[in-house]
């Protein structure tokens, strides 16, 4: 039982030295967001950006290059945020629910669906305001049918859900291929969608992503303490009184939701919701109640710096976000990996 | 000067010979191909090598077309042999073509090769190549009498554009959206350079390169006068756009995909003309009454 005790739930002391860090790491985002808010194709001084944000907050008019700090970079870097958060909170989610270390946010289908969504629509020639709707529309039939398919009388089995996640979302990618081959000239503006893309990020988008966000959020936060017990099996879990197909159904509901609503107004941003949970486990343990809150604090950190690097970097063009991320976050992760060889 | 040009363009002209065959050149994927007779069943597989066959008034040697080749009309009735990314090299071989001209990208050349189908790759692609490939092509298919008159005929049309709006007082500045990652032209593009022509300042440097994905913020920024390639609605509802002097005066022209106007600046072949006066007159519609 001892054994039990100490895998589910962390020792004082280890929570008091991670606080530190956590304090650390929520510093560093801040001040990625700030740089975030001041450089770009114009740089602008701290003071005038501060100005602008205030501005902007009491609805005063904005001048010059105020409106390029709040009505552009303001959205985007908050944009970048909460889909950074929410791609990294629901990819530790996935890996804890299914036990699996390859799990990422767009292991149900989410992506492929997303994407046959958006393409859709884009082929028929819809309204370009359409086209997150189709596309949230696509990610969550995707994951539905993945759940339909992988049931088993009332028991969602992990193999069966990786496995008809992995095959809906092939079905849906091909859909998407064909319909492209058939209208060859608009493969760049699916593209474009596809490929993740915070450039046209706006207030509406933030606000149409937030409350799946936060919904979907507080909900995997709050089963953060059963994802815990799940780490011991699911035999173990059930003795202990946790409802384990229940649970596994709501996390990935919720998780669905929230990647869902990020992925229709950002595009496919990958790297974030795979590695993220990674980087903060090594960081800051494996207790779920810490790493889900600390990944996402980390995961919008990470896209608002990569997204800053990529349109600075070789400015006034941009690099696409998702190569940025990669790179970034890649050796920064298997530095990680070695250091902890060598323990 | 000007008047002695088309005389002297004209001798030069008719200066061309007919072509001896068997004719060896190297085409656009740095093949060497020898072409042993004057073709005459022909597939094209890009939408400006048909039309410039066309214009050479060798409609009647194509015997096959991609799919998206659909100018002149007549095309339209030819066996259709798919597009870029699936093309159908049966159906071009059931043809029995002696030659078969491809773009530069796909893997067509080394299947047809490998069929013992002669394969040209002539894919124009800047401005200046509308010409010299128009007159390879003349070449290859023993028009180049007909390809250098259309030539000329070609810069005689843009030139009387241009004299009109190279000397416009105003020239607008303008941001060219090819997508909305957002991709746009840079001035020595083919686009870019039509844009040029059409009287407009592109508000992206040369430096940026040809295709270059921008910051949105740079349009902000830059504030142009005339936006093409969005529509109002989306310009409108963009971040921070509704204040771009375009936005606000409404000079902001969608080009849909696939529509007239987007197949004139997308196809560089012998309707270049009609596409720099499709864009003078967006540019400059009071030139252009």
């Amino acid at each position: 039982m001892s054994a039990i005790e100490s895998a589910a739930l962390p020792r004082p002391r280890a929570g008091f030295r991670a606080s530190g860090r956590t304090l650390l790491l929520l510093a560093l985002v801040l001040l990625a967001a700030l740089l975030a808010l001041g450089l770009g194709s114009v740089n602008i001084a701290p003071a005038e950006t501060l100005r602008a944000v205030w501005h902007g907050l009491s609805g005063q008019p904005l001048a010059g290059s105020e409106v390029i700090v709040w009505q552009l970079r303001f959205p985007r870097v908050a944009l970048g945020l909460l889909v950074g958060a929410s791609l990294a909170l629901c990819g530790g989610a996935y890996q804890g629910v299914f036990r699996n270390p390859l799990a990422d946010p767009y292991l149900m289908g989410v992506a492929s669906g997303a994407g046959l969504g958006a393409t859709l629509a884009v082929v028929l020639g819809w309204n370009t305001a359409l086209v997150p709707l189709a596309s949230l529309a696509g990610a969550l039939l995707s994951v539905s049918l993945s759940l339909w398919l992988a049931r088993v009388g009332r028991s969602l089995p992990p193999i069966r859900l990786i496995l008809s996640g992995v095959v809906v979302g092939s079905i849906m990618t091909a859909i998407s291929t064909y319909l492209l081959l058939l209208t060859e000239d608009r493969v760049r503006q699916v593209f474009s969608f596809t490929l993740g893309n915070l450039a046209f990020g706006g207030w509406h988008q933030v606000l149409v992503v937030l409350p799946y966000a936060l919904v979907g959020g507080a909900c995997l936060l709050l089963l953060a303490r059963a994802l815990n017990m799940l780490q011991l099996g699911d035999l173990t879990a059930r003795s202990l009184g946790l409802p384990v197909e229940r649970l596994r159904l709501l996390i990935i509901v919720a998780a669905s939701l929230v990647t869902a609503a990020a992925v229709s107004y950002a595009g496919i941003i990958g790297f974030v919701g795979l590695m993220t949970p990674h980087l903060v486990r090594r960081l800051w343990g494996p207790d779920y109640r810490v790493l889900l809150p600390v990944s996402a604090l980390a995961g919008g950190g990470l896209l608002v710096l990569s997204d800053l690097l990529a349109r600075t970097l070789t400015r006034p063009t941009e690099l696409p976000v998702g190569v940025v991320t990669t790179l970034l976050g890649g050796p920064f992760f298997l530095y990680l990996l070695r250091q902890s060889r060598d323990e | 000067m000007y008047r002695l040009l088309p005389v002297l363009l004209l001798a030069a002209a008719t200066s061309a010979a007919a072509t001896t065959y068997p004719l060896t050149l190297t085409d656009d994927l740095g093949r060497r191909v020898t072409l042993q007779a004057e073709p005459k069943r022909v597939v094209s597989v890009l939408p400006s090598t048909t039309e410039t066959l066309c214009a050479l008034n060798l409609c009647e040697r194509l015997v096959g077309v991609d799919d998206y080749s659909d100018f002149p009309a007549s095309v339209s009735k030819l066996p259709k042999v798919g597009g870029l990314y699936n093309p159908n090299v049966e159906a071009m071989v059931a043809l029995k073509p002696d030659l078969v001209v491809v773009s530069k990208y796909g893997k067509l050349a080394e299947s047809l090769t490998a069929a013992g189908i002669t394969v040209l790759a002539i894919n124009p692609e800047t401005y200046e190549e509308v010409f010299s490939k128009t007159l390879v092509l003349g070449r290859v298919m023993n028009r180049e009498a007909q390809a250098k008159a259309l030539v000329i005929q070609m810069r005689r049309d843009i030139a009387r554009i241009e004299i009109l709006t190279k000397n416009a007082v105003v020239k607008p500045t303008a941001y060219y959206e090819v997508d909305p990652t957002p991709y746009t032209v840079g001035p020595n593009s083919f686009i870019g350079v039509l844009l040029g022509k059409a009287g407009a300042v592109n508000i992206i440097p040369a430096s940026l390169g040809d295709f270059p994905k921008i910051s949105p913020e740079l349009v902000v920024q830059q504030n142009p006068q005339l936006i093409l390639g969005v529509d109002l609605a989306t310009a409108r509802a963009r971040p921070g756009w509704a204040g771009i002097a375009a936005v606000k005066s409404g000079r902001v022209t969608a080009i849909a995909p696939g529509s007239p106007l987007d197949n004139l600046l997308t196809r560089p072949g012998p309707r270049l003309p009609l596409a720099l006066a499709a864009l003078a007159k967006i540019v400059h519609p009071e030139l252009f009454r």
